[in-house]
């Protein structure tokens, strides 16, 4: 099979979202492959499909038609509670507004999915705190996060997302709520894990910023892939994978 | 398991993020539960004062009579002489003196009490003096004079609205006039002992209980004078009432007294089979309670399951994150059961607190009821207007097993709602 070689990879995925008797096709036949280690970006207008997409491949929602496999697993023929687990041990979320939760420090954020993997005190503690100083979270680990700034927020929640060391990471809009500067830093930090670890990261962006750094750029328009792009960011150059707008 | 930890810590600090509003709950719920240790420790308390008021004003708590005398009041059905032996005997042996606190015999009929310048219908209760104030009330409520005794043989005991109504006071002449009893071997050639006697007697004392038909009907006098107006022989009484340490003893030492007297035509019965009535209303106070206690309960219940349910709407997001992030519905359930359970205990804690300081209260100063009470009580009622709360740990184990029980149930609603919590809707920004 060769489905494993790929993080992720979606076969002539659709989905329509119905209101009534409204019809909204959010996916339109998207084929996709992603390599282990991508530092990839999907763009596009409003309604172009972007979250859709990140939905479907995180095993948040499910397509009409298609196939996603993730992490070697076709998410179409998994129940609810395997999903649940599959997202528990392979994938990290980081979400637009952080999501932290309110009653727990920023600590007890971090090593949350590794509570619920049942990982030892110390192991887990040990492990996020590694991860702080690596991205400059150390320090905080007591605070709650009404007590950070939305930066810091937003690395608590990478750290979240990085501790399980998952397989794939979905980052829906992680810079929208960042002034300038915090972006580039969280860009800097997710770059580092990513280039360290070998984590294959997937953003779905409006921010120039992101759409910069990423190495591959997925552009959505209507629900299908519009154009695929595959950086070096050592010499600058752009080569266009495929076109199916 | 380390997970549940987790999320009982986070089911406890989400208690507290909103503190005003769980103290509110709790109060809400701890109230409920304070309300119903209060009303359960009145209840038993007015039922306990009730019963022990209704066994001494009448038979006990186990009577002992002829067969038949429940049924039909016929006073001509008198217990042998040799019966009687037999039921002091057994009471004085050591398993059963423990558990009795005093026996009477007692001649009862219907007579005519005369004065000078009236007359009245009264019950006739020859007792035997040294033997009455162990069992009946009205030796302790004599406001005048004093009870009967043995060297006065023609003394007699009434009460005040006799008294007032016959116009007499302690040392006035009363005649009782009453028919002799109908007695094997007694009977004249009409086919009765039915000649008309009477005897002169002299008022030693006055009670006064507070009950109408008591205080206006009844009068003690000594058994010896009593069989003798009666035509009735020596050692025959009508009954012989028994009042027990512990009204709960009631049916075992009714059922030690039946297998004793296993043969004889008598009937052994305990205060609910003498005095239906009496357990009747008691049976009807307590369903009345219990209803009353149930809507308390379900109108608390339902402030609780509007507040944890406000509490998981308003965190539909932060549940889509937890079940995006792995958790799964079985563990947001838990979450929320968890905080329904920690508010419920908080809630016990203060219910428990103010519920038992307020009984403890009433248990020992009373809840004085005279106010209401003023123009007397009503003839019907053996009531103290004094109520003393009585809680057995029982009842308080078991309000608080129903508290928490429905508080649990409760919270499966709103937690079947969290773990209901659907992706990717709850999650708008993904």
């Amino acid at each position: 099979m060769a489905v494993a070689e790929w993080a992720v990879e979606l076969k002539d995925v659709r989905k329509t979202y119905r209101t009534g008797s409204i019809e909204v096709p959010a996916l339109r036949g998207v084929s996709l492959q992603i390599a282990a280690g991508e530092f990839a970006a999907t763009a596009g207008p409003s309604g172009s499909g972007k979250t859709t997409l990140l939905n479907i491949i995180g095993g948040l929602d499910r397509a009409d038609a298609g196939e996603i496999w993730v992490a070697g697993q076709n998410l179409q023929l998994l129940s609810s509670s395997e999903l649940a687990h599959l997202r528990l041990q392979r994938i990290g979320f980081v979400f637009q507004t952080y999501n932290l939760l309110p009653v727990l420090t920023a600590l007890e954020n971090a090593e949350f999915t590794l509570l619920l993997q049942g990982m030892p005190a110390h192991k887990r503690r040990e492990k996020v705190e590694k991860l702080f100083s690596e991205i400059g979270l150390a320090g905080l680990e007591d605070r709650r996060p009404a007590e950070l700034s939305g930066g810091q927020q937003q690395r608590v929640a990478v750290a979240r997302a990085m501790v399980t060391e998952p397989a794939l990471i979905l980052a829906d809009e992680p810079t929208a709520n960042l002034d300038s500067a915090t972006a580039i830093a969280l860009l800097d930090v997710m770059e580092h894990l990513n280039r360290a670890t070998g984590t294959t990261f997937i953003f779905s962006t409006h921010d120039p910023q992101v759409m910069e750094r990423a190495r591959r750029l997925i552009r959505l328009r209507d629900g299908q892939i519009a154009r695929d792009e595959t950086r070096d960011r050592q010499d600058a150059g752009v080569t266009a994978k495929g076109d199916a707008g | 398991m380390r997970s549940v930890l987790l999320l009982v810590k986070i089911s406890w600090r989400n208690l507290w993020r909103n503190p005003r509003g769980t103290a509110l709950t709790a109060l809400a719920l701890g109230l409920g539960l304070a309300l119903l240790l209060i009303s359960l420790g009145l209840l038993d308390g007015g039922h306990e004062q009730t019963i022990a008021a209704g066994v001494r004003f009448g038979p006990g708590h186990v009577v002992i009579q002829a067969k038949g005398y429940q049924d039909s009041s016929s006073d001509e059905l008198l217990l042998p002489a040799t019966v009687v032996s037999r039921i002091k005997g057994f009471l004085q042996t050591a398993g059963m003196k423990k558990l009795v606190r005093g026996i009477s015999p007692r001649l009862l009929a219907t007579g005519l009490l005369s004065s000078s310048a009236n007359s009245a219908g009264v019950r006739i209760t020859g007792v035997i003096p040294q033997d009455e104030p162990a069992v009946s009330l009205i030796p302790e409520r004599i406001v005048e004079g004093t009870y009967l005794r043995n060297d006065k043989p023609s003394g007699v005991v009434i009460g005040a609205d006799l008294a007032h109504k016959l116009e007499v006071k302690i040392g006035s002449r009363v005649v009782l006039m009453t028919q002799a009893l109908r007695q094997p071997g007694n009977e004249t050639k009409n086919g009765a002992g039915e000649e008309m006697q009477s005897t002169l007697l002299r008022v030693s004392g006055i009670f006064r209980t507070g009950l109408q038909a008591v205080d206006a009907n009844i009068i003690h006098l000594p058994l010896p004078a009593a069989q003798a107006l009666l035509g009735v022989a020596d050692g025959q009484v009508t009954q012989v009432a028994i009042l027990l340490q512990q009204e709960g003893d009631s049916p075992g030492v009714a059922r030690a007294l039946r297998k004793r007297l296993t043969g004889e035509p008598v009937e052994v019965l305990t205060w609910r089979e003498s005095i239906p009535m009496l357990a009747q209303i008691l049976g009807l106070d307590h369903a009345f309670n219990y209803i009353m206690n149930g809507v308390i309960l379900a109108m608390v219940g339902l402030g609780i399951l509007n507040t944890i349910l406000m509490r998981v709407l308003e965190r539909r997001y932060e549940f889509g994150v937890c079940k995006a992030l792995g958790l799964k519905p079985r563990q947001l359930a838990v979450m929320v059961v968890g905080e329904s359970l920690a508010l419920t205990a908080i809630s016990l804690a203060l219910g428990l607190a103010l519920g038992l300081s307020v009984e403890h209260y009433f248990a020992t100063s009373g809840l004085d009821l005279r106010w209401i009470f003023k123009a007397g009580l009503p003839p019907a009622l053996v009531f103290d207007p004094i109520l003393y709360s009585r809680l057995s740990s029982n009842r308080i184990g078991w309000s608080v097993s129903i508290v928490f029980a429905m508080a649990t149930m409760i919270s499966f609603y709103p937690a079947l709602k969290a773990a209901r919590t659907e992706l990717p809707d709850a999650l708008k920004t993904l």
